[in-house]
């Protein structure tokens, strides 16, 4: 649908309606051209939309296979202790371990519509599915980063009202690759909200 | 500027004959933007009810959370028999965490009264999803803490040493895991309410 504004009065010579037809060719140029300028604007979304991705695979990959290698034995042993400690010991970090590793993996299959969207700038539907997929994501994301970290918080200190004991006074190796791997995972759910913040700016019409 | 779509034969034709045209210039009008401001409007419609669902949903569980307090009637020696929110850093964040919440969507009520009244305005929208977005982030963070510290609660950990507290308190854990799943009713109307946003700003 073209975009004109032409009023034209009925009854003036031929000679003064051709001139006005220029104008409404020059319209339909200018609106071409806007179109092009919003393209050009999406697609740098688009790019950007797609490096960020990239870089939140490396970090969901990252941090759960940082968990999935989180164990330590320590050297002594008593009675009354456990002195191994592995994910798989947490139920939390088992489902974090699980839930990252998803996330990765759909960020790999996100990553052909990014590409669409980048060809096709101006296609709303890849934009829209993506927004609304990266947000379920992003709550899965965040479940399984901050469940984690109320556990590796808890690992820390302990806490005195319920005689849970801080177990990182022992295990300190584990409880530091475990605090790396909330970490990783909270930085991603940063990329994500990006991710979501730019889908939704890019589907904004001009 | 109108969005008329009108075509003119330039070449030379009669006076009479253009006089005959001179009706269709009027007749163009474009429907299409009140039938999508009607679609939005709609929209917007939903999203502050719910967003009056989310207040209902993330009060509740700060209340429940915050009012969970639970002292048992024996006592021994050894063990603390008195539970509160406030034993439980998790559950403190948990408390705050959901109040800031709430008080952002009666904040945010305004702004969803704006898109109602000017359905076809892409900036009210554009703020209320990167906000809804954020602060959805934080809703779930408090929600699937207090979610993670209520399973050890109701559990234990046998490679630890951590011992189920919820065998002797009861009420304690009943009150603090309804809070959850609250939460966790509000994170689905954040992810809708951010949705909603998206399809309202494509139809622009």
């Amino acid at each position: 649908m073209a975009k004109e504004s032409t009023t034209i009065d009925i009854g003036e010579p031929s000679t003064v309606t051709k001139s006005t037809s220029h104008a409404v060719a020059d319209e339909k140029k200018k609106s071409f051209v806007t179109a092009a300028a919003g393209g050009g604007y999406k697609r740098g979304l688009a790019i950007f939309d797609f490096l960020l991705r990239l870089a939140a695979i490396g970090i969901t990959i990252g941090a759960s296979s940082v968990m999935f290698t989180a164990e330590e034995t320590l050297p002594f042993f008593t009675q009354f202790l456990q002195f191994q400690a592995g994910y798989d010991d947490f139920p939390t970090f088992q489902f974090f371990v699980i839930a990252i590793a998803i996330v990765a993996s759909y960020l790999v299959l996100s990553l052909p519509f990014s590409i669409v969207t980048i060809v096709r700038p101006l296609a709303v539907a890849p934009r829209l599915i993506l927004l609304i997929s990266d947000t379920v994501v992003l709550t899965l994301t965040t479940a399984a980063a901050a469940a984690a970290a109320s556990i590796v918080y808890l690992a820390h200190n302990g806490n005195a009202n319920t005689n849970w004991l801080p177990i990182c006074q022992q295990f300190g190796d584990f409880c530091q690759t475990t605090s790396t791997a909330v970490v990783a995972a909270s930085i991603s759910v940063v990329f994500f909200i990006l991710l979501i913040v730019i889908s939704a700016i890019a589907l904004k019409r001009h | 500027m109108k969005n008329e779509s009108t075509f003119i034969d330039v070449p030379a034709e009669s006076s009479s004959a253009m006089k005959g045209k001179a009706p269709l210039i009027g007749v163009a009008k474009d429907h299409t933007t009140t039938g999508s401001g009607g679609y939005n409007r709609g929209l917007s419609i939903f999203d502050f009810l719910l967003r009056l669902a989310a207040i209902v949903a993330a009060s509740v569980a700060a209340g429940t959370m915050f009012t969970s307090d639970e002292t048992l009637p024996f006592f021994t020696q050894f063990l603390q028999f008195e539970a509160g929110y406030d034993d439980l850093p998790t559950f403190q964040f948990f408390v705050i965490a959901m109040s800031m919440v709430a008080g952002y969507i009666v904040l945010s009520l305004p702004i969803s009264v704006v898109t109602i009244v000017r359905p076809l305005a892409a900036a009210p929208r554009l703020l209320l999803l990167v906000l809804d977005t954020a602060i959805m982030g934080l809703t779930m963070a408090a929600a699937s803490s207090a979610a993670a510290i209520s399973y050890v609660a109701h559990n234990g950990n046998q490679n630890t040493n951590w011992l189920p507290i919820c065998q002797q308190f009861g009420d304690f854990c009943q009150k603090t895991s309804g809070a959850v799943v609250s939460s966790f009713v509000a994170v689905v109307f954040f992810m809708i309410l951010v949705v909603l946003s998206g399809v309202a700003l494509k139809r622009h």
